[in-house]
């Protein structure tokens, strides 16, 4: 390979803080490992149980090479629809672009050097599908060492052809449509397409896992032949190469496939960068201009507008107005913030029987017995959603390399710090709002009970907010060229979520198993939050606003 | 006035960005931190704005010292840094705004302030688009507004004439000399001998994180041939080591 090529990938590389564990302190260095260390063996142990009992399912009816064709198909397809996000992001979005067009190289070395990198970036998805999956198969089919092999060769390769057909697309819409000018809206139609795809990926997941009796797995097969295998859509026809190389593996039909997915995904390399060379440069130009009006308001009237606020109400509203224009921003907290009330739904309007499931549920809501647990419940849920919607868990770190400019205003860095806090609480109450309603509307929730979770509420909110913005405080990461990196790869954001994770059922199970009255039940949370919270502030307001001033 | 007195900064354990400076900012003349890139120039800006702490040494801006009461300082400072690229989704106007709130400019004195401001640099018609569709000196010019719009009695500009046309830089050094005539402070830095030469009434050399010069025009000029051109002269100074 051309040595601009890898000279280009390493920069890029390099530019790319990646999780934000290169640049802290050691300590933080030292903690971030220790709770990754902590946490992903978590998760790797339930998707490798997941994948052994699928195995173990089509095993007995001799067809587990086909968990293989499906797992791969699969992370094909999750590889291609964040690979439509990643691409346009990293070809046409991130602010390298307009650094690496003045310089002398040829559009397919720019492609190329970007492609390396999202593969790069895909392996982390291969690494938890893929790999997990190549393993318990070839344990559990005692597969001799030359399956190892391919499978190695596989992993390298199988983000090629899903990122050579998503660069294709991106590369096609950002040349020949006028969207490229809409940038901002571009990027959130992307990332809602990414989620909803995702939401119906696990769905389907959820439905495939559902029945695996044998019986049942065999009915689907004899139901016509091979009938399963046509169900899962066999858009990447790689894949199935790739799976078949893995299953024979030891003899020559293995060897075969092996080659056949070899050269295809050389081939679609070959192919896209040739297309790069033709089609990149007369997309990417000119994607700096932004639309503005020049509508000749009269200024009077533009600066009538303008009113005078607090610093602090005025700091946090800029907070919310960037947060909301801010397409990644927009998406990775305010979106997702919205989208928990509708993931709880989501199970209810898919479930069979719709009727029934509502009924039971508005029975269990509206039963003044059940109070206590409804209103831990919702404070649960206030707990979880606030920490998940990473706002103040980026709080800090959203500002990038411009957060010299919070240093000079003259405003002290606890009313900055309140700001932050008051925003991110802001939007969690409004999905709380949200929630509430929907309960009231559809579950025929008592109206005094909605009005007491949104009266306690904020006492949750209040307390993920503060863990979130510590974290973010302890561990910020200013330099980055992609607002992606502030919030969706900032693993500041993660340990929030973790922490939302174990308060959220510390928070329900007693309840439920005490079965503690409304009463009792409203005391302890708000006695226990209030003290929490204090406490929480309280380090706050000293150990953060130091961290702040001497950031 | 500006006061600094003996600051030191180091970088990472080794790049010694100030040493030992000591240099004073006398109101009502226009005063040049004049040094070549790399000099020291923003990281002493950023000691006196609060954005660095430094290692040793003091600051006070009209007699209150930074450490002490950083807020009562930073209020009497109107400040531009170099790069102008921040708060690019908000509006002009936005922007201005939250600079007004964050300064605690009164209700009553803002609309006149911004009026007056966006119509001498020329920005009226687009304070209502966001900061991201302007250009690069558009966005000089619209940090410059946020900076002056609680009329600070402190000006700290870092390199403010880089990317602003003609016009727009000959507008900024007559509010300077306003300003300065008002008998307040107006502190620039540049990397150019022929702003420096053009603007100032007082100048400070600076290379490799100590002062190598101060006086005014005329003292440096005197102090060195008279018939040399500016550019030997400051040659000469940041080699004479
Ligand atoms: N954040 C930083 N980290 C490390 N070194 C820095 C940093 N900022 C500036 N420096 C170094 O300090 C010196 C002075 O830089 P600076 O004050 O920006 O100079 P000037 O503004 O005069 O061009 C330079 O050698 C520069 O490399
Ligand atoms: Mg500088």
């Amino acid at each position: 390979m051309n040595r601009k090529i890898l000279s280009l990938v390493r920069v890029m590389l390099r530019n790319s803080t990646g999780l934000g564990i290169k640049d802290g302190k050691r300590s933080t260095q030292i903690f971030l490992i220790v709770m990754l260390a902590l946490t992903v063996p978590f998760m790797l142990i339930g998707i490798v149980a997941l994948f052994s009992s699928l195995i173990g399912a089509f095993m007995q009816i001799g067809q587990a090479g086909l968990v293989l064709k499906l797992g791969i198909g699969i992370n094909s397809a999750i590889i291609f629809i964040f690979g439509i996000f990643y691409v346009m992001s990293s070809f046409y979005f991130s602010s390298d672009v307009e650094y690496l067009l003045p310089l002398p190289l040829k559009p397919w070395e720019i492609v190329s050097a970007k492609l390396i990198v999202v593969i790069i970036y895909e392996f982390i998805v291969t690494g938890v599908l893929y790999l997990p999956l190549l393993f318990t198969y070839g344990i559990r089919l005692g597969m001799g060492p030359l399956y190892y092999v391919y499978g190695l060769i596989v992993f390298v390769l199988l983000p090629i052809v899903p990122l050579a057909l998503a660069s294709f697309l991106v590369m096609l819409i950002m040349r020949f449509t006028n969207l490229k000018r809409h940038k901002d809206f571009l990027k959130v139609l992307a990332g809602m397409l990414g989620l909803f795809v995702g939401l119906g990926i696990n769905m389907l997941l959820q439905n495939v896992s559902t029945d695996l009796s044998p019986e049942a797995l065999l009915e689907m097969l004899e139901s016509g032949s091979n009938s399963l295998v046509n169900v899962i859509p066999d858009i990447f026809p790689a894949a199935g190469w790739a799976s078949q190389a893995l299953v024979y593996s030891s003899s020559l039909k293995g060897l075969l496939n092996l080659i056949l997915f070899v050269g295809v995904t050389l081939g679609a390399y070959g192919l896209i960068t040739a297309f790069g060379q033709v089609i990149y440069l007369k997309g990417a130009v000119g994607l700096s201009e932004a639309g503005s009006s020049r509508r000749n308001k009269a200024i009077g009237q533009v600066v009538e507008k303008s009113r005078s606020r607090s610093a602090l109400l005025s700091y946090c509203l800029v907070e919310i107005r960037l947060l909301v224009r801010t397409p990644i921003y927009f998406l990775n907290c305010v979106v997702m913030n919205f989208l928990w009330p509708l993931f709880l739904l989501i199970p209810l309007l898919t479930s069979g029987d719709q009727a029934m499931a509502f009924d039971e549920i508005t029975r269990v809501i509206s039963n003044p017995e059940n109070a206590g647990i409804v209103l831990a419940a919702a404070f649960a849920m206030a707990v979880f959603m606030g920490a998940s919607n990473g706002i103040s868990s980026s709080a800090m770190s959203r500002e990038g390399e411009n957060i010299y400019v919070k240093k000079y205003l003259p405003v002290s860095y606890i009313v900055q710090l309140n700001a932050k806090l008051l925003s991110a609480m802001l939007i969690g109450f409004a999905a709380i709002l949200v929630l509430v309603l929907l309960c009231i509307i559809l579950f025929k929730m008592p109206l005094f009970l909605g009005l007491l979770m949104l009266i306690t509420s904020p006492l949750a909110l209040l307390f993920v907010s503060l863990t979130g913005l510590m974290i973010d405080l302890v561990n910020p990461n200013f330099t980055w060229d992609n607002e992606q990196k502030a919030v969706k790869q900032n693993i500041n954001v993660f340990f929030n979520v973790i922490i939302g994770m174990i308060m959220a059922p510390l928070v329900i199970v007693p309840t439920i198993i005490i079965k503690w009255t409304l009463a009792s039940t409203l005391a302890i949370l708000c006695i226990g939050f209030l003290v929490l919270d204090i406490l929480m502030y309280s380090i706050l307001a000293t150990r953060g606003v130091k961290i702040f001033s001497s950031i | 006035m500006i006061e600094l007195i003996n600051i030191n900064k180091t970088y990472n354990g080794k790049v010694k960005a100030a040493d030992n400076l000591t240099l004073t900012v006398p109101s009502g003349q226009i005063f040049g931190f004049l040094g070549p890139n790399g000099a020291g120039k923003t990281t002493a800006i950023k000691i006196i704005t609060g954005i660095l702490k430094a290692d040793s040494g003091s600051v006070k801006v009209n007699g209150i010292d930074i450490g002490q009461k950083p807020l009562e300082v930073k209020k009497q400072i109107g400040f531009v840094p170099d790069t102008p690229n921040m708060f690019l989704r908000l509006k002009g106007i936005e922007y201005l705004g939250f600079m007004a709130d964050m300064y605690e400019v009164a209700a009553d004195q803002r609309k006149p302030r911004i009026e007056d401001l966006a119509s001498r640099f020329g920005m009226a018609d687009v304070l209502d688009d966001k900061i991201l569709s302007y250009s690069h000196g558009m966005r000089q010019k619209i940090v410059l507004m946020g900076a002056l719009i609680h009329e600070p009695s402190v000006w700290i500009l870092d390199e403010p004439m880089t990317g602003l046309d003609p016009r727009s830089s000959f507008i900024l050094k007559e509010m300077m000399r306003e300003q300065v005539n008002e008998g307040k402070t107006v502190f620039f830095s540049t990397h150019v001998l022929d702003v420096a030469e053009k603007i100032c009434d007082r100048v400070a050399i600076i290379d490799k994180g100590s002062i190598l010069f101060t006086g005014t025009l005329a003292e440096m000029k005197e102090h060195f041939k008279k018939n040399e051109s500016l550019e030997n002269m400051f040659l000469e100074l940041t080699e004479s080591e």
